[in-house]
């Protein structure tokens, strides 16, 4: 999952039509489409109440009546025949409407039926289908409308049905690959398997489903039709019997009004395809706009300021010694813009790293311990930004850099073994290419073959091996990713590594050895690792201290042994409960009631107080600040205030 | 055979078998739709009688059309004539200018609507990439919102409209030609006159069609753009130290040019039907003028050879634009 994707995760389609229609009327640019096609329509069904003159009518012409400029007689001027513009314009509107519609019409049901046929019965039928699909995309449609058209004859119904069975090929190819995703959905699969028909699968489940982009295709493609059925007027091959915008256009053209600066000739039917195209385009991004939102945001936005600190922290005075922290993180705390205000996933989160050190900091998805990370290295997605709080690396707050310091920081000091290592790699690029690239950039002295050799050995001690440098990432394992990441974040030789989940989606023994390799790296390159999990058996296994966190927050903070000894906070006390433990095989295992606090719902005391079988009126009013227990040993925990004893554990417990 | 030949010989493949389904098509759509302009046109007035004979003689319009049972020679038919005919370049006589081999006409027409054509598609992709790049990074700020309408407002313009409002402002306001591909009667004392000359009649048809397809190519990018912007590896581009330019020229615009190459060959088609519009604005003497010369002359054979050359030159781009697909994206192996 993408990290964008984790904090704005939206639904993709709105299934039902109605819904989107009400939100269609408050989508501004949709509701201008309607009314902009609505009048278009008033206007058709109305021309003959609404034209000054009937434009059938054939009176005799005088020379004098050709090209005359607008009067008040006739608001646009005359034509090339001496007739009046705005009623011919008038009664044009019908012949846009007529053919944009049916031959949409048209376009829509041979397109749809061939695109549901090909997306259900995905097999030999379905890639025939495509096929022919494929031929109809590399035929330029307008040079066959006009090919048979000439052929056929210039009549309102040749061009609508030529139109028509030629326009399909755009809607056949959405439809195709929305009916393949709801073939894959569960309730389509179980509907099979207990015998349902092809038609009825069809109608009662994949239809419905794809209706919605359909009906927003369905608009666009009007708009196409409208487009040809003046393109043929204009080229001579409209139906000589009926006035249309594109045969006004001809004629102007054809007959001198350029030369002549006839403007109102052809100025207002132009002018008329634009509206009505221009209405159902608009109406036609709405709806899609509606039906299948795209991500507002993305990772390189200009101008954006990822911190915001309302209180400016003092500068740091910190003077580094020997036996100072590496990195210190102090009060940190991260919010995500949303429409109800901003909300906080990463609340006053403080602690200390060492050098040579490895911290676990654990906790369940959403308990704001990726967000943090990403806070500190500057990376959060976009809308999030940090608010308050410092991150001292070496004495120097990582959150005051400068753009240019940052850059340089990063991955020298500190770098970051992405989730998801497919992901997280460049496809287009080889391994060895995004290793080198790293370390080049960092070190603007070092030789093109001197860098390529660092990298081999990186390679090499992976595990990898250096002759796979040259390989594109797709064609490595999803373990063989992983270690290719580790590589790309030793490149520089950092002083800290962070390894977000770096062992999730892999299978176990995978699993066993990356997190092997991490740990001998850290150990013999002196490193200190931060690793992100949810996986207390990593934690067991590697880490010097456990950073729990829980709704944003830090609930425990202890060296591992302690920790797992004797844990202090009732959630860590929990967590233990429901992991199990191989030395222990006997012992129960009990899962925590109830659901961690939604980022919108976070409750106004301790984040865990709604799930904690100790909590007392205390907890439920105000967050607990960290209570030191001993040296290096920390909770966030009323129960453990000095000042304030808890009262008897309830009775009801138990 | 590695895996990119192997994509590039299934690519090639797929292209020679359109090529030969948009021969057949084309001898079906003239020889068996309703209308039969194939033989109205072997007895059209314009021939004199001994023309129509041979024209018969030599298409075999008096054979069956696919195979010929009958006679013990099945394939003495006219599609295999017409196949024979093609393959030595023969596309038939004009009607309208039966002096002029449709072949060459075609070959002439074809050389002018490159000149319109490539300068205006390497000036929309350029300038759709570069515009639909910074729309999407500057997304939701007022160039992203103004390129969006301007795209919008494009695609609702028919092309035959702004090439008659360019033309009206160019011929009105700045004295420039307003068709043809020279000035008939000159004589330009150097070559220089003469480029000049061709130039100021080029300039307002591939304006018309540069602004036509850049509003396209503009969404297209942006959009893909986007997408790429948006991906976990962009993240680790930057967690690394890349400045913002960097990111971009390093990362972001292959991977974004990926979608962009598959989009501009399937608007091939799109270009081809914006040129015909242009050219029969600007009288420019290409294949669309052509065409649409040959409908109004009802001259079917040099109709039916336009349209064989505009299908296969669509055929032939979508395949130079697969091979450069192969060449972008390693994993096409895969496909």
């Amino acid at each position: 999952m993408t990290v964008v994707a984790e904090v704005q995760s939206r639904p993709t389609t709105i299934a039902a039509p109605r819904g989107a229609l009400r939100t269609l009327l408050h989508h501004p640019v949709g509701l201008a489409g309607l009314i902009m096609l609505g009048l278009t329509f008033f206007v058709a069904v109305f021309a003959p109440l609404l034209a000054p003159y009937d434009p059938y009518d054939t009176p005799p012409v005088h020379i004098e009546d050709i090209y005359q400029p607008p009067s008040p007689e006739h608001p646009l001027g005359t034509d090339d025949g001496g007739k009046d513009v705005l009623s011919e314009l008038i009664y044009g509107s019908r012949v846009s409407l007529i053919v944009g519609f049916t031959a949409a019409a048209i376009a829509i049901v041979i397109g749809g039926a061939i695109g549901i046929v090909a997306g259900y019965k995905a097999g030999r039928t379905g890639s025939a289908l495509m096929r022919f699909t494929d031929f109809f995309l590399v035929i330029p449609d307008l040079a066959l409308q006009i090919v048979l058209v000439a052929i056929l004859g210039p009549s309102l119904v040749t061009i609508i049905i030529v139109i028509g069975i030629l326009g399909w090929t755009t809607t056949a190819r959405l439809v195709r690959s929305q009916a393949l995703t709801v073939r894959e959905r569960k309730f389509v699969a179980r509907a099979h398997a207990i015998g349902a028909s092809d038609w009825h699968m069809i109608r009662r489940h994949i239809i419905p489903l794809v209706m919605p982009l359909m009906l927003a295709n369905a608009v666009l493609v009007i708009s196409l039709a409208i487009l040809s059925e003046s393109t043929l007027a204009f080229i001579g091959l409209g139906d000589p019997t009926v006035i249309s915008w594109g045969k006004m256009l001809n004629f102007a053209f054809d007959r001198g009004a350029v030369s002549a600066g006839a403007w109102w000739a052809f100025f207002p039917p132009g002018l008329a395809i634009v509206w009505v195209v221009l209405a159902t385009t608009l109406l036609g991004t709405a709806l899609e706009d509606v039906l299948n939102p795209r991500l507002k945001r993305h990772h390189l936005e200009a101008g954006r300021d990822d911190v915001v600190r309302s209180v400016e922290p003092p500068p740091a005075v910190m003077i580094p010694t020997a036996n100072a922290p590496l990195l210190s993180i102090r009060g940190l705390s991260v919010e995500f813009e949303s429409s109800d205000g901003p909300l906080r996933a990463v609340d006053d989160v403080s602690f200390d790293l060492a050098r040579g050190e490895t911290i676990g900091l654990v906790g369940e998805s959403g308990s704001g311990k990726t967000t943090a990370m990403l806070g500190l290295l500057r990376l959060l997605p976009p809308g999030g930004r940090i608010v308050a709080g410092q991150a001292l690396f070496d004495g120097e707050d990582l959150l005051s850099l400068p753009p240019d310091e940052l850059r340089a920081f990063r991955w020298t000091r500190l770098s970051m073994v992405f989730q998801g290592a497919m992901n997280a790699l460049n496809p287009v690029q080889t391994v060895g290419g995004q290793v080198t690239e790293a370390i080049r950039l960092h070190d603007h002295r070092i030789s093109k073959d001197e860098a390529n050799r660092r990298t081999a050995d990186l390679l090499d001690r992976v595990g990898i091996g250096a002759r796979r440098a040259n390989e594109y990432p797709h064609t490595y394992s999803g373990g063989m990713r992983q270690r290719a990441m580790i590589a790309l974040a030793l490149a520089c030789r950092p002083d800290v590594i962070v390894a977000d989940e770096p062992t999730t989606a892999l299978d176990v023994m995978i699993q066993a050895q990356i997190m092997e390799l991490l740990g001998g790296l850290s150990r013999d390159l002196g490193m200190s690792t931060i690793i992100v999990t949810h996986d207390l058996g990593i934690v067991a296994q590697v880490c010097d201290r456990v950073v729990v966190m829980y709704g944003g927050r830090v609930a425990e903070d202890a060296p591992a042994s302690r920790l797992f000894a004797e844990p202090r906070h009732p959630y860590t006390q929990a967590l233990l409960e429901a992991f199990p433990d191989v030395a222990h095989p006997e012992r129960e295992l009990h899962a925590i009631g109830g659901t961690p606090p939604r980022l919108d719902a976070m409750p106004p005391g301790c984040p865990f107080a709604p799930r904690c079988a100790h909590a007392f009126d205390r907890c439920d009013t105000a967050k607990p600040p960290l209570y030191p227990i001993s040296d290096g040993w920390a909770a966030s925990c009323y129960l453990l205030d000095p000042a304030h004893p808890a009262p008897a554990s309830p009775a009801t417990h138990d | 055979m590695s895996g990119r030949t192997r994509f590039l010989a299934r690519r090639v493949g797929w292209a020679l078998v359109t090529v030969w389904v948009v021969i057949t098509f084309n001898f079906v759509l003239f020889r068996v739709l309703p209308g039969d302009p194939a033989r109205s046109g072997a007895r059209d007035p314009r021939l004199n009688p001994e023309t129509q004979a041979a024209l018969t003689e030599r298409f075999g319009l008096d054979k069956p059309l696919f195979f010929n049972f009958g006679s013990g020679a099945p394939f003495d038919s006219q599609y295999f004539i017409y196949i024979g005919a093609l393959m030595q370049g023969d596309l038939g006589t004009s009607y309208a200018r039966p002096d002029d081999p449709v072949a060459e006409q075609l070959g002439d027409a074809l050389v002018n609507t490159l000149w319109l054509v490539l300068p205006s598609q390497f000036l929309s992709i350029l300038f759709g990439i570069i515009l639909g790049l910074v729309a999407a990074w500057r997304r939701g700020k007022a160039t992203d919102i103004g390129s969006l309408a301007f795209s919008l407002f494009m695609w609702s313009l028919p092309t035959f409209f702004l090439a008659i409002i360019l033309l009206f402002i160019g011929a009105r306001y700045f004295d420039l030609p307003i068709g043809g591909k020279g000035t008939i009667g000159a004589a330009f004392e150097t070559p220089v006159e003469a480029a000049v000359d061709l130039f100021r009649h080029l300039l307002l048809p591939t304006l018309t069609l540069t602004l036509v397809l850049l509003g396209e190519y503009m969404l297209i990018m942006r959009s893909s753009v986007l997408d790429v912007f948006s991906e976990d590896y962009v993240l680790t581009a930057k967690a690394k130290g890349l400045s913002t330019y960097r990111i971009i020229r390093g990362h972001a615009l292959k991977n974004a040019m990926l979608p962009m190459v598959t989009l501009i060959a399937l608007n091939l088609a799109f270009t081809v039907s914006g040129a015909i519009q242009v050219e029969s604005v600007y009288s420019w003497p290409g294949l669309g003028h052509l065409t649409v010369q040959a409908v109004s002359d009802r001259d079917y054979p040099v109709l039916q050879g336009a349209f064989l050359l505009l299908a296969l030159a669509v055929v032939f781009a979508n395949l130079v634009a697969d091979i450069v697909y192969g060449y972008l994206d390693p994993r096409v192996t895969e496909a």
